[in-house]
Order: structure tokens, then sequence, then C-alpha cells
């Protein structure tokens, strides 16, 4: 007999595992599947990586709505994870007189205590490095920035903590109708569910239509960044927002909560999913960036990487359960600001369960506890972690200090990782600024180890995405010269 | 608690300069010194060259790189120099505090003199601004080499190589000879990055075509690389967008260029040279802060390790030396046309020791131009200097004016492309 799950969520995305986070409050036995061999590699491990205060929510949508609640639940909501935003605030900047209402606009959306339209001589005293031809900004205390990867790792490790089953690997191809269950059809099984949510990203109007609901497809706007190096770090204290263009946010200047700068995204249609940088993509957004920080060292870019934003010809989310299948809900449209409304859209979606007649029992929860972070520790903490376990004292990744006790712990943590893009976004390891050049050294004969796999098996991130091609000498007896 | 250690020397970095200056103050009647190495071994990245061609200037010979690092690890050995292996340094202070962590725990080391000898770090793909996609199969060179001499695996079978430093080089050669086949090395500027004998032992012998006044401007492939694309650049190095072409390949290793390693002389606030990357020195390669020593790559990056090692060899006997006055140094030295490098920077004596310069272009009939205000006080004539081999001057041929003040090097003569 197949299990049936009350709860069965496609995509382990930020909004598939915020919704695994609620629902694993409650006494409900929930699936997640997730078509990559990881969490996190959609949409939500290349975006902005900001909690947008709500100055900068959009009234009369329903984004909007889920914008503001999500605010509300992110204080308790951390204290479970574990987890930690800072506050930077914001400054958005008017380059010219003009953009002086859409300031206005932004204060009185905020009505927040302490925020402030300022001139360019307070800006930059507050913000050294600002351009000082700007002619005012809407200076936003409550904004906070957070890593994505942090919270989309930390809100599914809550909810493998408490009950919530996850199959990786395990794309979605159909679901079919069992009556009053659905089934789930995957690449490799099939599953049973009450309800099934589809949180799959990029993909949900793709599986939408699968199930003959009516809904446009997503067109998708990429967005290209650059990484600068943590030394650039004192360069700026806020997030630095342009005012937004009709069609996004604009191309931002924003601290990361690990020390680094992240300058972009602009706004760019393509044809498919693609994630590639361009030349003249990452020209844009320097030139973007350099209206904000005219000095801004770019030569101290780490990397260069972009993401996508599935969106609607609407331009908000759509959250609607389908017509032929009763039970199953699709989450479509989820583009910015898709991270900050997440727990927004999380208890939303709950709602909408309950009013399908799902039954939210409390249970008892257990929160999540961090693992340290070498990095973070004091020389006395660091000392006290060496004596219980001599892997702390073995710096794997020399740009991030990131220990072997850190890599082997992701190896094996509740939701592990499986490939070098996995230890990425972990622990950092390869993502400093010699990007792998060092811990590339040792990852692969770790992850042989810790995994029991082939060196043909360690991968950066998909199947296909082998990191070397095998040992020399099978190699040699098994392809014949090329050339 | 955190173990305290008094030290004389603290030498961070087991490659070849701080072997030779843990060895050099050793011998010096410094005690007691230690090396501390991050990695499992010492000899740095010498192990993984185990290519020949080191040593001719320091011992005669020419052995590879294991074999060099031989050379002085078994004279370690026979002193009481104290090896910590796999112990990193994580903080300096700049009164000469030293942090590190290995699996026994976390020592600070409280050191009268720390020579610094990180050595240098590659150059990335993100520096570079490659755009593309972000697929499995792309390394840099000297990660490649590693990966390839001392865990025994092949990157990929068809590899394309950007940039021709001398590790790029050495790589082609290594990958071919173990059954991958290099489709070319791609070059931006007009002339080669290596050495000369590099290029024909490791290209030409081997007919691995170079391609100068190129580089890489795609790189494809979602899961795995799948190919470049590479344009010719006009002589500013901007790219032509006409007759771009594709090459197939699997790996894409980067050989474009070294930076020294000094994220810890940073957090010491160590001075640091905007054209080496690495600490201002002085002919006894000692930092500006007192104390402090750079010596090797770290300083900046060298071509052949003999000279890492004279340099090294040269502070171990400066360390706890009473004549090392800390009176300003006489002569500022600043890179001016044609050069783009200068080590020493600083010029206390001029008596001993040597002068480096790395050339701007590769140069024919040339002239080497010490100039203090303007005003030229030496020339020296060099018939041909490369950018890949550094020109080495005895400092005591100088003759250095008795006035103080900023001297300016150049080096003017016919410009030599393509690749000599």
């Amino acid at each position: 007999m197949k299990k049936v799950f009350d709860v069965v969520i496609v995509g382990g995305g930020i909004v598939g595992c915020a919704v695994a986070w609620y629902f694993s409050h409650f006494d409900l036995e929930i699936l997640l599947l997730e078509k990559e061999s990881d969490v996190c590699c959609g949409v939500s491990k290349a975006n902005t990586g900001i909690i947008h205060s709500r100055s900068y929510w959009t009234p009369s949508t329903l984004k909007g709505e889920l914008h503001l609640r999500s605010l509300v639940l992110f204080p308790q909501a951390e204290k479970e994870l574990n987890l930690h935003s800072p506050q930077t605030g914001a400054l958005t900047v008017a380059l010219i007189r003009e953009e002086m209402t859409f300031l206005k606009v932004l204060k009185e959306r905020g009505n927040i205590s302490g925020a402030e339209i300022i001139g360019p001589k307070e800006s930059i005293e507050i913000e050294p490095s600002l351009n000082p031809r700007i002619f005012a900004c809407y200076y936003d205390p409550e904004t906070r920035i957070i890593s994505p990867f942090a919270l989309n790792l930390a809100l599914a490790e809550f909810a493998a903590l408490n009950g919530v089953h996850f199959i990786l690997d395990e794309e979605v191809t159909g679901f079919e109708s069992m009556g009053n269950r659905i089934r789930i059809l995957g690449r490799n099984d099939w599953y049973l569910g009450k309800r099934v949510i589809n949180c799959a990203g990029l993909y949900a109007t793709k599986l939408a239509r699968l199930s003959n609901d009516a809904v446009s497809a997503h067109r998708f706007f990429r967005g290209q960044y650059f990484v600068l190096d943590r030394e650039c770090a004192p360069l700026i204290r806020h997030v630095l927002y342009p005012v937004p263009t009709e069609e996004s946010k604009g191309i931002l200047v924003s601290p990361t909560p690990e020390g680094n700068i992240l300058v972009g995204p602009n706004f760019e249609p393509v044809d498919e999913e693609d994630t590639a940088t361009t030349f003249w993509g990452l020209k844009e957004v320097e030139e973007g960036a350099r209206k904000l920080i005219p000095f801004l060292p770019l030569e101290q870019t780490i990397t260069t990487f972009s993401g996508l934003r599935p969106t609607l010809p609407e331009r908000d989310f759509r959250i609607f359960f389908s017509s032929s299948l009763p039970g199953l809900l699709h989450l479509c449209g989820i583009e910015s600001p898709g991270l900050t409304a997440s727990l927004g859209i999380a208890e939303y979606v709950g709602e909408k369960l309950k009013d399908s007649g799902i039954t939210l029992r409390e249970k008892r929860i257990s929160p999540r506890t961090a693992f340290p972070v070498f990095r973070n520790c004091g020389f006395e903490e660091r000392e006290r972690l060496i004596a219980e376990n001599p892997d702390w004292g073995k710096i794997i990744c020399r740009c991030e200090e990131v220990t072997l006790a850190e890599v082997k712990h992701a190896l094996s943590s509740p939701i592990p990782a499986s490939t070098l893009d996995g230890l990425k976004r972990r622990v950092r390891v390869m993502a400093g600024r010699c990007q792998g050049g060092f811990c590339g050294m040792y990852l692969p004969t770790i992850m042989m180890q810790e995994l029991d796999c082939d060196v043909k098996e360690v991968f950066k991130s998909t199947r296909g995405s082998f990191y070397l091609l095998g040992k020399i000498e099978d190699v040699v007896k098994e392809n014949a010269p090329t050339c | 608690m955190p173990r305290h250690v008094e030290a004389q020397v603290v030498v961070i970095g087991g490659g070849p300069a701080g072997m030779a200056a843990a060895l050099s103050s050793f011998e010096n009647g410094a005690e007691p010194v230690f090396l501390l190495e991050r990695g499992k071994y010492l000899g740095g990245i010498l192990n993984q060259c185990i290519h020949p061609g080191f040593g001719l200037h320091y011992f005669g010979e020419e052995l590879t790189g294991p074999e060099y690092a031989e050379q002085f690890i078994e004279r370690l050995k026979k002193t009481r120099v104290e090896v910590f292996l796999d112990t990193t340094v994580l903080e300096i202070t700049k009164d000469r505090v030293v942090r590190a962590v290995n699996p026994a725990g976390v020592w600070e080391f409280r050191a009268e003199n720390v020579v610094l000898s990180m050595g240098c770090r590659e150059r990335t793909r993100g520096m570079l601004r490659i755009p593309g996609h972000r697929p499995a199969g792309i390394f840099t060179a000297g990660l490649a080499q590693y990966l390839v001499n001392i865990e025994g695996y092949l990157p990929g079978k068809e590899i394309v190589i950007l940039g021709s430093g001398d590790i790029g080089l050495i790589m082609a050669r290594r990958l071919t000879l173990e059954g991958a086949c290099v489709k070319a090395v791609v070059e931006i500027k007009d002339s080669l990055s290596g050495l000369l004998r590099n290029y024909v032992q490791c290209l030409l012998d081997f007919d691995i075509p170079l391609l100068l006044s190129h580089t890489v401007t795609n790189i494809l492939g979602k899961d795995r690389v799948e190919g470049v694309v590479v344009n010719k650049v006009n002589t500013h190095g901007q790219i032509i967008p006409e007759g771009e072409q594709f090459i197939g390949c699997d790996t894409l290793l980067l050989s474009v260029g070294l930076i020294p390693e000094n994220d810890l002389s940073k957090k010491a606030g160590i001075p640091l040279c905007p054209f080496t990357g690495g600490p201002f020195v002085d002919e006894y390669f000692a930092c500006d802060l007192e104390g402090f020593f750079a010596c090797g790559n770290v300083a900046a990056v060298f071509d052949l390790v003999d000279y890492v090692t004279m340099v090294s060899t040269m502070v171990g006997g400066k360390i706890g030396s009473p004549s090392l006055d800390r009176k300003p140094p006489r002569h500022m030295l600043v890179p001016a046309s044609g050069v783009s490098q200068v080590i020493p920077q600083r010029i206390r004596e001029g008596k001993e020791g040597f002068l480096f310069i790395r050339s701007q272009h590769a140069f024919r009939d040339a002239v080497l131009s010490l100039s203090l205000e303007g005003r030229e006080f030496q020339a020296m004539r060099i018939p041909l200097c490369y950018p890949s081999e550094m020109v080495k001057v005895n400092l005591q041929d100088i003759q250095w004016p008795s006035e103080k003040g900023e001297v300016q090097i150049s080096i003017r003569g016919k410009r030599i492309h393509g690749v000599g």
C-alpha cells in the first residue's frame, strides 16, 4: 500500500521549503519532492537576498499583501530557524528632482518611524561612497539582508527535523485524480497526496498547464550580478536602491550577510531558462551601479552569476486551486519579492488548505540548532571545538576559513549536500576570492570518502556536471587519445 | 586555552621561500624558529611541479620541483627549526602575534620576527569577467596541476587553455602526455606570457596551437563545459566581434596570472605595493612594518624559484642582525615607462642584494635607466628582455646617488611582437 500524504509539496526552493516549514508545525504527513539533487537550486539560489521593508510593498496586489504578512512572521521564524538577518537599512536614491515623488511615496507607504528623506550631504554622511551628485535619498531603517541559501536550507532543515519527508532527484511530470486523492507522477516513482502544492518556481506554470489549468506561461526575465570580494565590505553600509522602473526594482548595490557586496540585477527577457551572464548584461549592471557608487571596485569581482524571474503578464503572484484536480494548489508568478514574501506565502497557503478542509492541529516542534561557523567563532571557542573534534583544526577553505568539520557536517546534515555547489551553499567552500582554487584540491577526496562514491560521481551540480573525468589510468584505458 | 609560544622567528608558509628563510635564520643563530605550513608536506607548489627546470642558477644542476624541495627538507631536518604541518595561520597582528590552528588546537605565537612567505594564488574567471554559463570543467591551471600530478586525476579530455603563463604551458604538455587533447592556448596579449623555453618544449614540440591576440569571450555548456567562443582582440585588448570561432572542449584551464597572497599581511596593516601586489620591501626584504619580512611570491611573483631561494636566504641572514637599522630608506623605487614591477622598492644602503625588474613588453636592444628627480644616473644595456623573465641587477653594480629621493626605473628599446 502506498502511503497517503496529507500534503505533497512540489519544489524545494524557498517557497516550497517555507510551505514545508509552515505545515511542519502541524500534525500532518508531509512529503516534499525536488527535481534537483538539492534544495535551493532554481530561482531561490540567485537573487539579491533582501528582506524588503514595508516601504517597498506593492499595494493592491497579492504579492504586496503576502509581503506584509511575511514581515510579521520573520522575527519568530528566525528564532525557530536559528537564523539572523542583519538590519542594514536602505537608501533609495533619487538622482534627479523628478524622482522625489517616488521617495515620498515610499515614506508614506512605509510609515516607519525613523524613516526620512534626506539630502545629498546627509546621505553622504551615512553612506560615504555614495554618488555626491544625487538629488535626495529615502532612508529606510528596517530593510534587512539575508542569505537566500541560509534561509532556504534552514527552512528545509527545520521541516526535515519536524517530520517532513524529502525526496530529491525526483522530477514531477504530472498529476492524476484518484477520487479524493491526487496521484503525483514522478520520473522515478509515484506518490499519493490529499493536497498537492505546486511550488515549482520557474516550472510552476508548466506543471499547472499539465493539469489543464488556465494560466499564462511564465515569461522569464534574467538578472545578472557581480559578487565583490569581502575586502570591499567597508565600502557600503546600507542596501542601495535606485528609483525603480515599471519593470523591476532596478540595479542595486547591497551588502551580504557573508561580507561581500552584491551588484545587480538588470532586467532582460530571455527565451529559455538561460542563466548565462553576458558581456552586455554585465556592462549594463556596471553602468547602473555606478550611478549609485561611482567608484565601485568592480576589479574586485570574485564571480558573476545570473538569476531568472518567472513572471506572469499581470506581474503578480497567482495562487489558485486547480479546476480539474481539486486539492491541487498552484503557486505561479512567484518572482520578486518572493524571498521576502515566502513566509507570508506559506501562511496564505496554510489558510487555503484549511479552507479546503485540512485540519491543522499544532504539534510540539523542535527548533533548529545552528551548527557552529568556524569563521565567526572566537579563538577560545575554536580551541574548545578542536578539543572536541580535531577536524575543526583543519582548514579546507582558506578564503572563507571553512574547516573539515563543517564540510563533513554539511555532507551528513538533515538535508545533506551531495554536490560541490551544495557544499558551497551550506558552508561557503568555493565561494571566496580564490573560487575553489585551494579547496578544490581537497574537496573531491573528502566527498568520495564521506559519500562513499567514485570520483566520477563528484558533481558540481547536476548529474552531468562531473568535476573530474576519472583516474588517469582508467580514462586512458577507456578512451583512445582524441587527437 | 590557546597555546602561547614565544619565538624569535615565525615563518608563515613552507614553500621554497619559507623553507630557505627558516633555514638561514636558524643557521644564522636565530632560535627558536617556527615554520608553519598549512599542507601535509613542506615544499609548497614545488611538490606538484614534477617537470625539470629548477635549480640551474642556485644548484648549478637541473632538478624537478620535488627534488628541489627535498634539498631544503633534508637540510631542515638537521636543524632545530620546528616545523608545524597542517597548520593554518588565521591572523597576524601588527605587534607580531601570529594566531594559527591545527588539529591539536589554537596556537598563539609571539614573534620577534615574522617572515611572510605565503606565496600567491591564481587569478580566476570571475576576475576576468568571462561571461557565459557556469558549468563544471573550469579550472585554474595550478589547481589542475595539483589534481593531475598529486591526485592522479584527469580533469577532461579536450582542453582549451586561456593564458600563456608558464603553468598553462606546462599543463598543456602534461595533459597531452596523459592522453588529453589540448586544442589551443589562447593569449590576449600579442606576446607570450611564459618563458620562451616552455613555449618551445611544451607547445611547439607537441603541435599545440598558440593563438596570440585572442581571448575567450563566452563559455558554453550547462552541466559541463561544452566549448568556448574565442575572439581576436585589437592592440588595446578590446574584442573584435567579427570572426569569432567556437572551440569545442570539455575543460577550460585558466593560466592568467598570479596574485601575491597577502590577506594576512593586510590584517597586520603592512603597506602593500600596488605594482607587485606584495608588501613594500627593502633590499633585505624587510617590510615597512618593523619585524616583518616578505620573501618569495608573497612579495612579488618571481619566475624562477632559484631567485626566491636567493632572496629568502638573505632574509635569514638579516633577521636579528644589528646592522638592520630602521632609518628611513634612502631611495624609493618606482616603475616608470616600460616597467611593470620593481622589487625591492626601498633602498637603504644599496650594497648587497638584487634589484628585480619586470618589463611591460618584450624589448630588444633595450636600455634600463635609473633616474632621480628626472635625472638619469645610471643606464644599463640589455640585449633582450621579456615580461616573463625578470631582469636581475646586483645592487652593488649601481652607483647610487648621494641625495635621497624617488628613483624612477624605466626600460626603453625596440618592441618585440609575437613569440619573439
